[in-house]
């Protein structure tokens, strides 16, 4: 699972939830692309799981794009433990995506299969999603 | 490319409050700049603009006739270049338009899209590494598209912006070695399944964060 190799901080303030993808918006590297269209933390457990969904799907022959990493710990204090002590231990590594940011992309030449397989990947994210094409939609 | 009127009118107001009024009215909010004149502001009509963009590109040339054009600085018709069209990346409407003022005969430097045409060869992979290509061209005779033959490429081949057909008159800016089109052998199950290192792809170092809770 993607998680980074050394941090400064271990523990971090949670990452803002307001606000759109500054970049990131469109396909650059593949033909189709997953767009976020609600803001979520997506953990490195669901890039992965999407990341199968797609790869088993398409079998062989493909491409696959992760533009995020989850960069941000979020953390836990354990089960009934009383309130201060300090901030709890570091439980998951998350990404912050913001609406509009294009979080994976795939290249495979069969346009239905490639849509199958983005759909499966989006059942595994935490928000609402939606396909786009490296041309775009018409105004 | 074909030359397409338009009739729009200049801006009064500015600032946001001011573009999203106009958006709600069905206008785009627009500058038009270039050849060292005073830049003008001012609204296209939200539905002709899209039509116009939909049948002739992004590189459009259009012959603006601007409503209440008065002195003698601001001409009634002006021709232009779609320079930058903003697009809201989840409502997909345009947001703002930027145009450039040309001359008829004036070469310009513009992207023009490059499609792919064909079917490669069996067991292979098309990537894309340029969506467009810039050429130095007419104002009048900007093509729409150029067009790139991937029909039967086996993997290993490479089309370099040079090798683009590109339409008489136009000179190619980009860097020629640069790779507007790879092929490669459609990868396996195994290395797709490999992309990604899944068995623990860096272990976070546990370090304490101060030299207080160290010498704890």
């Amino acid at each position: 699972m993607l998680i980074p190799r050394k941090v400064k901080h271990r523990k971090q303030h949670s990452p803002s939830r307001s606000g759109a993808a500054k970049g990131g918006t469109k396909v650059n590297f593949g033909e189709y692309g997953i767009q976020a269209l609600e803001h979520s933390y997506v953990t490195n457990r669901q890039i992965e799981s999407a990341r199968i969904a797609m790869t088993r799907h398409i079998k062989r022959g493909g491409k696959i794009w992760i533009n995020i990493f989850p960069d941000r710990p979020l953390t836990k204090k354990p089960a009934e433990t009383r309130m201060g002590s300090g901030k709890g231990s570091p439980e998951w590594w998350v990404a912050n995506v913001k609406p509009g940011r294009v979080m994976f992309e795939m290249s495979f030449p069969n346009e239905a299969v490639a849509r199958e397989a983005l759909r499966r990947a989006i059942h595994k994210l935490p928000m609402k999603c939606r396909i786009v094409t490296r041309e775009g939609s018409e105004f | 490319m074909s030359e397409v009127r338009l009739t729009v009118e200049p801006r009064t107001e500015f600032g946001k409050g001011a573009a999203r009024r106009a958006r709600r009215a069905g206008k785009i909010p627009a500058v038009l700049y270039g050849h060292g004149v005073d830049p003008r502001h001012l609204a296209l009509p939200a539905i002709d603009f899209a039509r116009v963009i939909r049948d002739n590109g992004q590189n459009a040339v259009l012959t603006l006739d601007v409503a209440g054009a008065e002195s003698k600085a601001e001409k009634a018709t002006e021709l232009a270049l779609t320079k930058t069209i903003t697009v809201h990346p989840l409502k997909n409407y345009i947001e703002h338009v930027d145009l450039l003022v040309v001359h008829r005969g004036e070469k310009v430097t513009v992207d023009v899209p490059v499609v792919l045409t064909g079917t490669s060869g069996p067991g292979t992979l098309v990537h894309q590494e340029l969506d467009t290509i810039q050429v130095e061209v007419e104002a009048l005779h900007i093509p729409e598209q150029v067009e790139v033959s991937i029909d039967g490429a086996e993997a290993g081949t490479q089309i370099l912006a040079s090798q683009v057909p590109l339409p008489s008159g136009a000179t190619l800016t980009t860097d020629p070695e640069s790779m507007v089109v790879g092929v490669n052998e459609a990868p396996s199950e195994a290395a797709m399944e490999a992309d990604v290192d899944t068995e623990g792809a860096g272990v976070v170092e546990d370090k304490p964060e101060t030299e207080e809770a160290a010498e704890e």
